[in-house]
């Protein structure tokens, strides 16, 4: 797993992808509590299969 | 003898390069540590926020406390659009423009101070304190330690502005920038944390 804060550019491109997590997670809720909480599962999963597959 | 006495006296003058175990940089490496230091800092707070959400069997925030989302929303663009800046600012050295990075260095500052400011003016008409619940605890705990992140971002910004008018920096020497930048990125990222728990979920 490589270090998401190794270089700056790295440490915006972090950011700009958290802004999307919790943006796409916020909306889910907004319309339904619990598309929200599926969201939050989709993506969190999405994120843990990427990192293992990777490393 | 001479020749002994002359490296002896380079020796002195010059300190031998240090020996650097890690093949990161050992100023990369202290600000990784600390920011991995500051991540623990915030999840013992927000393992207090939710512990006191899940626990409160009742609508969340409580009906009392009225949240200013509109301006921490606007507050939160302000933060994210600062991190552009120094990102700006940083490519702009790397490409020899100095006058980039000290516009860059400049508006990252201001617009940290505006978002720094802003919130001192919301605790003070936002009608409830500490000491109201624990949602009041909890609350200004975590965005109050923001805050405190976020002064220290300022104090580093001003330090590497100070540098670049100075003249310091340059397309092959630039350390300095990119610290800062990823301390800044990482106080953004800790803002749409709280955020988004505190003001929108």
């Amino acid at each position: 797993v490589q270090n998401p804060l190794r270089s700056e550019a790295a440490a915006f491109r972090f950011l700009l992808l958290t802004i999307g997590y919790f943006a796409l997670i916020a909306l889910a809720a907004w319309i339904n509590t619990w598309l929200g909480v599926a969201v939050f599962v989709l993506l969190t999963a999405l994120i843990v299969y990427r990192l293992t597959r990777r490393s | 003898v001479s020749a002994h006495a002359d490296a002896g006296h380079a020796h002195a003058a010059h300190p031998p390069v240090a020996h650097q175990s890690s093949r990161i940089d050992a100023r990369m490496l202290g600000m990784l540590l600390f920011i991995a230091s500051e991540i623990m800092l915030f999840g013992s707070f927000f393992t207090a926020y939710f512990f006191i959400r899940v626990v409160n069997h009742q609508p969340w925030p409580p009906a009392q406390f009225h949240l200013p989302v509109y301006v921490a929303f606007i507050n939160t663009c302000i933060l994210v659009t600062s991190s552009f800046t120094i990102h700006w600012a940083l490519q702009a050295i790397k490409r020899g423009s100095r006058a980039g990075l000290q516009a860059g260095l400049a508006l990252t500052f201001l617009m940290g101070l505006t978002f720094l400011l802003t919130q001192i003016l919301e605790y003070a008409r936002i009608g409830f304190t500490p000491h109201d619940q624990a949602f009041g605890t909890v609350f200004f705990c975590l965005t109050g330690l923001h805050g405190a992140h976020v002064f220290v971002g300022l104090t580093i910004l001003a330090a590497m502005a100070a540098r670049a008018f100075r003249g310091h920096f340059s397309p092959e020497e630039h350390h300095g920038v990119e610290i800062g930048g990823i301390y800044w990125h990482f106080v953004d990222v800790m803002w749409i944390v709280v955020f988004t728990t505190i003001y929108i979920l």
